[in-house]
Formats: C-alpha cells, sequence, structure tokens
C-alpha cells in the first residue's frame, strides 16, 4: 500500500512549532504522504463531530498533533483533545473502524522527535490499517451507518456533558462534594456510548422507514429484547414513536423533535 | 479561514506599555515562537534600531511587567531579542535599501546616542534628510563609551548602528555642540528642526575633601579610558563609591584590569542599589567586595596620592522623595579603607560648557535642558531636547523612547500638525483578569522562585544553545494582549470570538468550566454571555458545548470541515 493514496487529515494546533518552516506541507519530499493540514486555534477546539465527520466523508486517518503538556497556549486545551480522543476511539471501535486510524501526538521543541518522524510514524501506521471501507465510489454501508449513529452520539448532549465535564468531574469533586474516579468514570461512559451509539442507529433506521423490534434487531445483530429496552427509553424521550401496528407486531417510526 | 493580516490593536500588551520605546513585544515574541526569526527581528527594527544592544543591556522593563509572572515566572524577553539579532548579526545581516527621501527640510541632530540615533531613525524612515552631528569619533554615545565591552561588545553597537547608516542617516563625528555645531549655523545652513541630545557627560563630585588627588578618575572617564582601551593603571586594591549600574561596570572592569582587590563602597544597602541585580550577582561572582551602609568623608593622601578612603558608617532613615530610605551618617564611625585607585560613580550631570544658556532655567542646579514632558519642545521653536539631557542620567531604552517621541514631535512641527494631539499613553491590558482562575488551572511550572526573571547568564544557558529553545522559551508567552500586530500573515488570528446561541443554551456551566480565561459568565437568566475583552477564540468551549450552542465568529466548525473535506479532496488527487 502506498501511503500517497492514503486520505490523511492533519488537524494541528496554531501553536505547535514546525522549525523555521513556513508550512509543514512544503517539506512534503521527506515524508511518506502529503500531509494536508488543517490548522486550528487548539487542538482542543477540533469537535469530535468533525473528526467523525472527516471519517465519514471517506478520510483513511485522522492524525492530530498538539502542544505536548503541560504547555498550552490555551492553558489546557490539550488535555481536553486527550480525553476527546479517547472518546471517538471508543466511537470508532464501535462503528467498526479501527481505532489506529485517529493519533493524537504531542509536539514539542524539548522532544527528540521531530515533526517529520511524527508524520512519518503515521504514515507507517496507516500503511498497516490500509484503506477506510467508507472511502471511494461505495462506501461500505454498514460501517456508514454507523459512523453517521456515531456522529449523532457525539453531538448528542448526554455525550457531550460527559466529554465536556470529565475533568471537572474526575479531577475535582463535583456540586455535592462527591468525586468519581477515573475508572468509575470510564465504566459509565462506555455504557453510555454503547447505548448512544445503537440508540442513534435505531434513530436513522427508524428515519428511513417504520421498522419493527424484530427488523431492528436483525439489521443491528443485537437480541430483540436489547433493542426493545433502547426503544422504550427511546420513546421515553421522545426520539421515536408508534407508527402502526402491523398484525400483532407494532412498527417504530423516528421522531425528528428529539 | 485564515486572516492573513491582523486587526490594529486598540489597546496594548503590558509589556509594550512598560517599554519607553513602545517596541511589538508580543509581536516578536509570537514571532518567534513560529520560528521566523528573521521576521523577529525586523519587528523589533520597526520600533526601533537596537535588537542586539537592547538584548545585552536593557534593563527589560518589559519583563517586570510581563504578565505571565502571576503566574511562575517572566518570560525572557531580553535573552530572546538578543539570541534573534545575535543570529541576524552572525547568518549576515542583509543590507537594507536606503530610504528615499521624500521629505525636504532638513532635520538636525546633536549626540549620535541612543536617543539621537533612535531620533534619527525614526526621522529618516518618515523620509526627512537627517544629519547626526556626534562629537567623539565614534557614534553611540554612553553605548560605545561607557558600557563595558565584556556587557556590550563594541562591533555589536557597531552593526546596529551601521543599519541607521544604511538607510541614509548621516553621522558627522568629531563634531562639538557649542563649539563645531551652534543652533546659529544649522539655522544658517538650512535646517529646519534640531533635536539636543547630548547625554550627561560627567560623573558627579561627591564634594569631599581630597577629591583631586592623584588616584581618583571619575567613573564615567574611568570607563571611556577602558572602551577606548587606553593603559589604566588600577594598583593593587580599587574603591569604586555608588550603587548603580556604571559603579557596577567601573568594578567589574577593575577586575578585568588586574586589581586583586575590588570593593563597592554604597550608602545604602543591597535592596536600594540602582544597578541591574544581575549584574551584582555577576561582580560577586567575579569577586568584587561590597559594603553597605557607608559613605566617604574624606579621601586621604600622601605624597599627592590616594592612600586610604576614610568612611562613615550610615544607617536608614524615612524615605525619601526617590522612595527609598535616606541615609543618616552614624557619629564617631570613621573607618578606613586602604586603596590605590578611588572611582566615584554616584551619578552624572551634564558638561555644563554644551548646553547654551538660552535653554536653562535660571535657578535649576543642574544643566539639564527644560521641555515638555509629552512633546520634548524646548522654550526655542523648533528646537527639541531628550534623553539624559532632559531626564537626567537614564537608561537606553529610556532614551531610545525620548528620541521617538522628539521624531513625531518633529515630524508633526514640519507638517504643521497639533504636537500634544492625541499623545496619550496607551492603556495597558491582559486578557487574563482572574489569575486565580489562571494558576488554579495551570500545573505546569513549579511554584515561582525567589527571583522573578531569568538572570542574564541563566538566560544566555538557557537560550544560547538552540533556536528551539528560545522558541519554547518564547513559548511562555501567554499572549496576554488582544492582538499583536505581528502583521506576519499567520495562519490564525487571535481576534476569533465564541458566540452563545441564547435560544439554545441551557445554562450548563460546562463552557465557563472550559474556558481557559473565564471568559464566560451567565446572566440573571443563566444564560452563557462571552466577555469580548478576555475571549481569545480558542474555541474550546464550542467543541465541548452539550447543546452546541456556541459558535466561532471566524473559525467556525464549518470552516474547519470545509477544510479537512478539501484535505481529502486533495488526497483524491495524488
Amino acid at each position: 500500500m502506498n501511503p500517497k493514496n492514503l486520505r490523511i487529515v492533519c488537524f494541528m494546533c496554531n501553536w505547535v512549532f514546525c522549525d523555521e518552516k513556513e508550512s509543514p506541507v512544503s517539506q512534503e519530499s521527506q515524508i511518506l504522504f502529503d500531509a494536508n493540514i488543517v490548522r486550528v486555534m487548539c487542538i482542543g477546539r477540533v469537535d469530535p463531530i468533525i473528526i467523525l465527520e472527516t471519517f465519514e466523508k471517506g478520510a483513511d486517518g485522522v492524525l492530530l498533533i498538539g502542544c505536548t503538556p503541560p504547555d498550552c497556549h490555551f492553558i489546557e486545551g490539550n488535555l481536553y483533545a486527550e480525553r476527546s480522543v479517547v472518546l471517538l476511539k471508543k466511537l470508532l471501535a464501535l462503528a467498526g473502524l479501527d481505532p489506529e486510524r485517529l493519533e493524537l501526538r504531542w509536539s514539542s521543541p524539548n522532544e527528540e522527535t521531530s515533526f517529520d518522524q511524527i508524520l512519518t510514524d503515521f504514515a507507517v501506521q496507516m500503511q498497516k490499517v490500509g484503506v477506510s471501507p467508507l472511502s471511494g465510489e461505495s462506501p461500505n454501508e454498514q460501517v456508514l451507518l454507523n459512523v453517521l449513529a456515531a456522529k449523532n452520539a457525539a453531538a448528542n448532549f448526554r455525550l457531550r456533558v460527559l466529554a465536556g465535564r470529565e475533568r471537572e468531574l474526575t479531577e475535582n469533586t463535583n456540586v455535592y462534594g462527591e468525586k468519581i474516579s477515573q475508572e468509575e468514570f470510564n465504566a459509565l461512559t462506555d455504557e453510555v456510548v454503547k447505548a448512544e451509539v445503537i440508540r442513534q442507529k435505531i434513530h436513522i433506521l427508524t428515519r428511513q422507514k417504520p421498522l419493527s423490534v424484530k427488523d431492528l434487531a436483525a439489521i443491528i445483530q443485537m437480541k430483540p429484547h436489547s433493542v426493545l429496552r433502547h426503544i422504550v427509553d427511546m420513546r421515553r424521550k421522545g426520539m421515536i414513536g408508534l407508527d402502526r401496528v402491523e398484525g400483532t407486531t407494532p412498527l417504530y417510526k423516528a421522531l425528528e423533535a428529539q | 479561514m485564515a486572516s492573513s493580516v491582523c486587526t490594529q490593536a486598540k489597546r496594548l500588551p503590558p509589556c509594550r506599555t512598560a517599554c519607553p520605546a513602545h517596541v511589538n513585544v508580543q509581536g516578536y515574541v509570537s514571532l518567534i515562537q513560529r520560528g521566523k526569526f528573521k521576521e523577529a527581528v525586523e519587528l523589533i527594527r520597526k520600533d526601533m534600531p537596537f535588537p542586539a544592544i537592547c538584548g545585552r543591556v536593557c534593563f527589560s522593563p518589559c519583563e517586570d511587567a510581563c504578565a505571565r509572572l502571576n503566574l511562575d515566572q517572566a518570560v525572557a524577553i531580553r535573552a530572546l531579542k538578543r539570541i534573534v539579532a545575535d543570529i541576524e548579526r552572525e547568518q549576515g545581516r542583509v543590507k537594507p535599501e536606503p530610504i528615499p527621501k521624500t521629505r525636504t527640510e532638513k532635520v538636525a541632530i546633536i549626540g549620535a546616542g541612543p536617543a539621537g540615533l533612535a531620533g534619527a531613525y525614526d526621522l529618516a524612515k518618515l523620509g526627512y534628510p537627517v544629519t547626526v552631528f556626534e562629537r567623539m569619533l565614534e557614534p553611540g554615545g554612553m553605548m560605545f563609551y561607557a558600557i563595558p565591552s565584556f556587557r556590550l561588545e563594541k562591533f555589536v553597537v557597531a552593526n546596529e548602528i551601521a543599519y541607521i547608516k544604511d538607510i541614509g542617516v548621516e553621522i558627522k563625528t568629531g563634531m562639538e555642540f557649542g563649539k563645531d555645531v551652534t543652533l546659529e549655523r544649522l539655522r544658517n545652513e538650512g535646517y529646519e528642526a534640531v533635536f539636543i541630545s547630548i547625554g550627561t557627560q560627567v560623573s558627579r563630585r561627591m564634594n569631599v575633601p581630597g577629591e583631586d588627588l592623584e588616584g581618583v578618575v571619575r567613573g564615567l572617564k574611568f570607563l571611556r579610558a577602558f572602551s577606548l582601551g587606553q593603559h589604566i593603571d588600577v594598583g593593587e586594591k580599587v574603591a569604586v563609591i555608588g550603587g548603580g549600574n556604571s559603579a557596577i561596570d567601573a568594578a567589574r572592569t577593575a577586575k578585568r584590569l588586574g586589581a586583586e582587590k575590588v570593593m563597592v563602597l554604597y550608602r545604602r544597602t543591597r535592596n536600594e542599589m540602582p544597578a541591574l541585580p544581575h549584574e551584582v550577582e555577576a561582580a560577586e561572582k567575579e569577586g568584587v567586595a561590597f559594603h553597605f551602609l557607608v559613605s566617604p568623608k574624606r579621601i586621604i593622601g600622601e605624597n599627592g596620592k590616594v592612600k586610604a578612603v576614610e568612611c562613615l558608617r550610615m544607617r536608614l532613615g524615612e524615605p525619601d522623595s526617590s522612595g527609598r530610605r535616606r541615609p543618616i551618617p552614624i557619629s564617631f564611625s570613621e573607618h578606613q579603607y586602604e586603596v590605590d585607585l578611588v572611582i566615584p560613580a554616584i551619578g552624572q550631570i551634564p558638561e555644563g560648557s554644551c548646553v547654551p544658556n538660552e535653554f536653562l532655567d535660571e535657578e535649576a542646579k543642574v544643566a539639564l535642558i527644560p521641555v515638555d514632558p509629552v512633546t520634548m519642545k524646548t522654550r526655542i521653536p523648533g528646537v527639541f531636547a531628550g534623553g539624559d539631557i532632559v531626564s537626567g542620567q537614564a537608561s537606553i531604552i529610556q532614551a531610545v523612547g525620548a528620541g521617538k517621541q522628539a521624531a513625531v514631535s518633529i515630524h508633526r512641527y514640519l507638517t504643521g500638525q497639533d504636537l500634544k494631539a492625541g499623545r496619550e499613553e496607551a492603556e495597558e491590558t491582559t486578557w487574563v483578569k482572574d489569575w486565580e482562575i489562571l494558576k488554579k488551572k495551570s500545573r505546569r511550572y513549579e511554584a515561582p522562585t525567589e527571583k522573578t526573571r531569568l538572570s542574564f547568564e541563566e538566560a544566555e544557558r538557557f537560550l544560547k544553545e538552540t533556536k528551539r529553545k528560545a522558541m519554547f522559551e518564547a513559548f511562555r508567552c501567554i499572549g496576554c494582549g488582544p492582538c499583536s500586530e505581528c502583521l506576519a500573515g499567520i495562519d490564525l488570528c487571535e481576534e476569533d470570538k465564541a458566540v452563545v446561541d441564547e435560544s439554545r443554551c441551557t445554562g450548563c456551566n460546562t463552557c465557563a468550566i472550559v474556558c481557559p480565561v473565564g471568559a464566560i459568565e451567565k446572566n440573571e437568566e443563566e444564560i452563557a454571555q462571552v466577555n469580548e475583552d478576555l475571549c481569545k477564540g480558542c474555541g474550546i468551549c464550542a467543541a465541548r458545548c452539550p447543546e452546541r450552542a456556541i459558535a466561532m465568529k471566524q473559525l467556525t466548525d464549518e470552516n474547519i470541515l470545509s477544510c479537512a473535506l478539501a484535505a481529502i479532496r486533495r488526497g483524491e488527487l495524488t
């Protein structure tokens, strides 16, 4: 696999050094692939939705380059980015994309690894992973559905509030003076991430046409009773509604106003 | 998405306000962050022509004002300036094109010290034909003749002055004011404005008996002789009197000239010394002894030569007009130090014969020229004055500031504008108002040490090795000004601001938690409000708002996404 053919998007913090180069793009010759660099104000600025959408649109790999902690022009934007990446890797794994496709690397003038080295390392990593199932003319529909669901999950209040509050909750105490341990928090996020992705999948599928629990279970490849449990929750939240009953089988349809 | 030119800042960061010459500190530090060393020097030169000189000997008021002091240590601004200037010189400075003389009014500047040269530089950039008259054979004033070469190398001074000459300033040396040049003659020769910056030339007398004995060499004379490479017999024991930078320079010079024992006698304590702390430390390391709370009463001679200094012990009383505690002599505390050479360095005064009487206040004791403090205007129309000759002995950067102000005044005078209009102090600002937030959030460098800034040697060691280190040091700048006006066409401008969609905000407070600067507050209706003065446009809140109610004005999510998609398409082409 020639890495030149891979579509790699690199988000880079505005404050990351790249020696005296005007832009790292000008140094292509030494790097295995064309680094398509998108400069952002701080690596913490990159919304998880943007990264998932980049994958959805067919990127083979996404590389984030931020400043090595404890240095960040915005105090701790890089730490927020780090948490986002952990969450994103979970979402990617659930969506059936190799989490290796997403990488967060630190760059600092105090470190030995050069900027070129970071790009080259990622190129090697991407060579192993290969082309994304979403790239090209005919993307894998199952994966596409999964990624769309993951994207919606990342846009959902429940996940975002957890992601935004993670450092506050695990490093400080909440308003009741309780401190949540990192393990507890991880277990909680795992559960929420899994549930949210499934619910978003159900939502996307039922938006196209009304489906029964049995149909859904077949498409998502889950046991019908688990699907039903999510549907009960979703009905309570107003995400989904009863469309009609065919024989004895109720068909559900997504509601837009969540 | 990228804004290539920053907006002009209305307010300035504290470092820039603190600098008498208002050098765009934040601008060049942010250029160094990006590794743009050449552009950094050019940016410094926009404001003043002495990056390498100030990088060595400036007392760096910018570092004292640095907002980073609230967190740990100030950014080593002076060392950074030195590094970029030195790198440029080492790599060979490109000779600048002479600036075309677009104006016809000739301007004369008297005295090629920092004030005169800075004024000449600014006027030449405005297109005036400028001539600088200098009494000594080399231009540079105190930078050349007083500051010893171990602090400020002569070739550094020569290089910076060469730059000023290159852009088209004419420097005539060997022309003494009052003798070879007079105001009348300048007027007759067609000069329409004059800037007098002749500085303070003589060390102040101590007014104690025995001051004219052989073996008493006044500080400036001693330093000048050293600068000129003249032979000076320092003997074995040297006493330097005074606590300013000249005194420390003289002591360190005497040590280098072979004196075995050098002592500095100062009438107050170390805390009241006007000398730069790191210079004092360097002198101590070199073996200079310090005696505090002693003041010379008389100098004892033997066969017309100095034998000893008799001193009185002092104690500190109430603070005086300078805010320092006044030394009070203790009776019957006379004691003697045996010395071969006495160097009094207790301040400088103008050489009386240089200054025409028409300038002076009759009742004033010292022959300083009184001027309007804002416009530098003297009582004679068309004649301006600035630098030490107005303020009394001060620093290079203060002189540069005076020269710049005079250049503005002269330009306005020659174009018939109001001299005073709009010349007020710029507003000082930082984007961090609540340092407690930052302190709580910042878990980077260790707690502040006793020293508030890196000493010269430390900074040198710290920065000299590599450019990367310099970039790293520059990175410590938190960019507390609203916009650095670096005009470098940087990728992203910090003038981006967050906007809250009030209809979507649920008041969950997540944005306020993640905001690095505390720019988000909630109003009475529990809706998040962005304080645009504080917001730096990092967008961390926009990426975390659970309701996606926060957007950025310039670098929106859509912008980032379209860049990313363009990147994917570029990937498809190859």
